[in-house]
């Protein structure tokens, strides 16, 4: 079987259940229009510091959003006992975890669509192209990690607790680079070049490393 | 006294050795004065933290190859031992910051990566806790000692950029006097032969563990087997 057109079938598979039943998305929008709303109430904000505190509103917002999507990455598999049906199918393991990873980043994505304008709007900050490409490329590096770790924890008890835990210092260097970005797009001092190509050095190490380690995730 | 009991005397032994080295026979600090003596244990058990994590690392390779238990033992064993190691980096550095630094922390590359090493570690030890121990629980924790043992120098690197106040190493320097570079090498085998001895005594506790674990089990369903049938 096609490793790729597997990742694709599973991914689409994923993406059309979620279009039918439309849970996680507007969950999520709804929690990341929350979240900006209690940072409203948290922080003193103002046009003039507004620069300075929107960055770090947007990675907590995003981490916590990213933490609850991945989480439900496997929630259905799980409530169904399908993920060892979709596992007796010839298809390879690492291509299953591929296309449940691109659904999942899809998804994500869809809620930064929610998130970056909000910001933008509720605090006034610019909302231009460097931004939006420092936020997807951190992206892909933190759903790749978040895919592999949700795989791992499906079947664990305390799966909720683990996750967290396990993803959040994994994380921490996209947050390095993705801050800095962010940063440096909101007009604060910061080299925008040097810290996307750290974004993009990151994306391509984790990405590969997810999939060598995808192997030993998902076979039983 | 078991052969454990004589490495642990051992190893206790050389340790107050080397304290007596720290403090009796290296020279005091010209600009520190005797604060700089932090200096020793600090870097020695830094680095004994890095070789116990390098054990959970190789151990975990090893375990996700091979699903030998002696492997993911070893992991088990060097991560407990390097989180203590870390606990203790950590710990000193503060004490030793703050009269040098003004400051008990700050978000240095060394600190930061530091700091998220110990969180790595520290959720590698709740993995074991909470995961149901066997097969899933050692392959996940193999991929958390993996992963985490590569995201430190990303960490690291990708801190490195902004400022730093931490030291560089001054010992590939030649920055210090030979009497100073004597007791710290002296007190740097110390701190890798107590490592060790922990290591070897954890490993052994943990065969225990297993050992206690695989009689368990069975006894477990050899009790709910006798249970008599519920009347309808």
């Amino acid at each position: 079987m096609n490793p790729f057109k597997v990742a694709v079938a599973v991914a689409r598979k994923d993406l059309r259940s979620e279009w039918r039943t439309r849970e996680l998305v507007p969950a999520l929008a709804q929690f990341i229009i929350l979240a900006l709303l209690i940072a409203n109430f948290g922080f003193q904000i103002d046009s003039r510091n507004a620069p300075s505190i929107a960055p770090g509103i947007l990675w907590l917002t995003l981490v916590f959003a990213g933490l609850v999507a991945f989480g439900r990455t496997f929630a259905a598999e799980r409530d169904q006992a399908s993920l060892e049906a979709i596992l007796m199918t010839p298809a390879s393991p690492v291509a299953i975890f591929a296309g449940k990873a691109i659904a999942a980043t899809l998804l994500l994505v869809v809620c930064e669509a929610v998130m970056l304008p909000a910001l933008s709007l509720f605090f006034g900050t610019p909302l231009g192209v460097d931004m939006i490409a420092a936020v997807l490329l951190a992206t892909i590096g933190m759903a790749a990690l978040g895919c592999l770790f949700a795989a791992l924890v499906a079947r664990v008890r305390a799966r909720e607790l683990l996750l967290p835990l396990l993803t959040l210092p994994l994380w921490i260097p996209f947050i390095i680079a993705g801050g800095q970005a962010v940063q440096s797009a909101m007009g604060l001092p910061g080299n925008y070049q040097e810290a996307i190509g750290l974004l993009i050095d990151f994306d391509i190490l984790f990405v590969v490393l997810t999939s060598l380690a995808a192997r030993f995730v998902l076979d039983e | 006294m078991n052969k454990y009991d004589r490495a642990a005397v051992a190893a206790v032994a050389l340790m107050l050795v080397a304290g007596a080295a720290i403090f009796l026979f290296a020279p005091t600090d010209y600009l520190q004065g005797p604060v700089q003596r932090i200096f020793y244990l600090h870097v020695s058990s830094a680095i004994a933290a890095y070789g116990c994590f390098a054990v959970v690392l190789v151990g975990g390779i090893i375990y996700l190859r091979t699903e030998n238990p002696v492997a993911d033992r070893f992991a088990r064993a060097g991560a407990i031992v390097g989180l203590l190691f870390t606990t203790v980096t950590l710990v000193m550095g503060m004490l030793w910051a703050k009269p040098i630094w003004n400051t008990f922390w700050t978000w240095d590359a060394r600190l930061t990566s530091t700091l998220v090493l110990w969180m790595i570690y520290a959720g590698y030890l709740l993995v074991r806790r909470l995961a149901d121990p066997g097969r899933q629980s050692a392959r996940l924790a193999a991929v958390v000692g993996i992963f985490g043992f590569i995201d430190v120098p990303v960490v690291h690197f990708s801190v490195t950029w902004w400022r730093t106040v931490h030291p560089g190493p001054i010992i590939v320097n030649d920055a210090l006097p030979p009497e100073m570079l004597a007791t710290f090498f002296f007190s740097l085998a110390c701190t890798l032969v107590l490592a060790g001895v922990m290591i070897a005594i954890r490993y052994r506790i943990e065969t225990l563990l297993d050992a206690a674990q695989s009689v368990r089990e069975p006894a477990k369903l050899i009790a709910t087997a006798r249970e008599p049938e519920p009347v309808p």
